[in-house]
């Protein structure tokens, strides 16, 4: 059984967390939640974007740029996917009595 | 993680925009705004003589709240589009004024039958209402459970303040009770206000 060790990393775990229950979200909701700091949520947002499931798009608000992420159809797939996969793997029941 | 646990951490993202004292400044300037007419009216004004006159300490306090929370603390939260059926619910929002218009026409249609009935102890149980009534359906909407305590806690202060100005004496202990709560309310919106700051400091981006 094959896990997507993409998804299967605490820092990008919880950014894919956080981005799943909301249909987009800024840099800063980001370092609020997860509690990453800017270069470790930095360097992950780019490993999720180069992987497909993460849409970023910098944009300004008024003079002051803004970072807005969005999971993409695969990301969302890859997350659920994960999902149940860790579910069905957790559910094993033990075959010791 | 199922869906439920997915709409837990869903309402803890959700809930954690309203943590910086924006709830308790509203509760605050609520019961100002139910305080400060008891007042003057006590004082010799009429009742919407009262009320007009307040409103604008209402209103300037209100706009310094969203001030505060469009330039202070949403910059510190950052940027969020919440998924569909948050919005929706969101949305529903509009219900809450309508409701308060509704439950202020019965209130006064009930006092303007029988008028005597507001100077007594029972005749504050509607009043009592009103706020219970628009918090839990704010709480609702919101889904902030918090709200039904706060609902609960201005209603009280009607039959509360009558009891007091009968077994005291005093006509001023309603509008009293209200405003001491007000200035609590206002009180702990300044302190999770401060703390949210501290929390949460402007980002470099």
């Amino acid at each position: 059984m094959t896990i997507d060790r993409l998804v299967h990393s605490p820092a990008r775990l919880s950014i894919l967390t956080y981005l799943f229950v909301v249909e987009e979200g800024d840099a800063v909701y980001l370092l609020n939640q997860t509690g990453l700091t800017w270069g470790n949520l930095s360097a992950n947002v780019t490993r999720l974007q180069e992987a497909g499931y993460i849409e970023v798009v910098k944009e300004f608000k008024g003079k002051k740029p803004r970072t807005l992420l969005k999971l993409t159809h695969k990301g969302r797939k890859a997350f659920q996917g994960y999902q149940n996969k860790m579910k069905g793997l957790l559910d094993i029941k033990s075959p010791l009595p | 993680m199922d869906t439920s646990d997915q709409k837990q951490i869903e309402r803890r993202v959700f809930t954690s925009f309203f943590q910086a004292g924006f709830i308790e400044a509203f509760t605050g300037i609520f019961l100002l705004q139910l305080g400060l007419p008891a007042l003057f009216s006590r004082s010799g004004f009429g009742d919407w003589e009262s009320a007009l006159l307040t409103l604008p300490i209402a209103l300037i306090l209100l706009i310094v709240v969203f001030v505060i929370r469009k330039f202070v603390i949403i910059p510190r939260l950052g940027h969020v589009k919440f998924l569909p059926e948050r919005r929706r619910r969101l949305s529903k929002l509009v219900l809450v004024p309508v409701l308060t218009l509704i439950a202020g026409a019965v209130v006064g249609y009930i006092f303007s039958e029988n008028a005597s009935l507001r100077h007594t102890f029972v005749g504050q149980i509607p009043f009592a209402l009103i706020p219970i009534i628009v918090f839990s359906a704010a709480a609702y909407f919101l889904d902030i459970k918090r709200l039904y305590v706060y609902g609960v806690i201005v209603g009280f202060t009607f039959p509360l303040g009558k009891y007091l100005e009968t077994v005291i004496g005093s006509r001023n202990i309603l509008p009293a009770i209200m405003l001491f709560t007000a200035f609590v309310f206002l009180g702990m919106a300044i302190v999770f206000l401060v703390a949210s700051l501290r929390k949460h400091h402007e980002p470099e981006v």
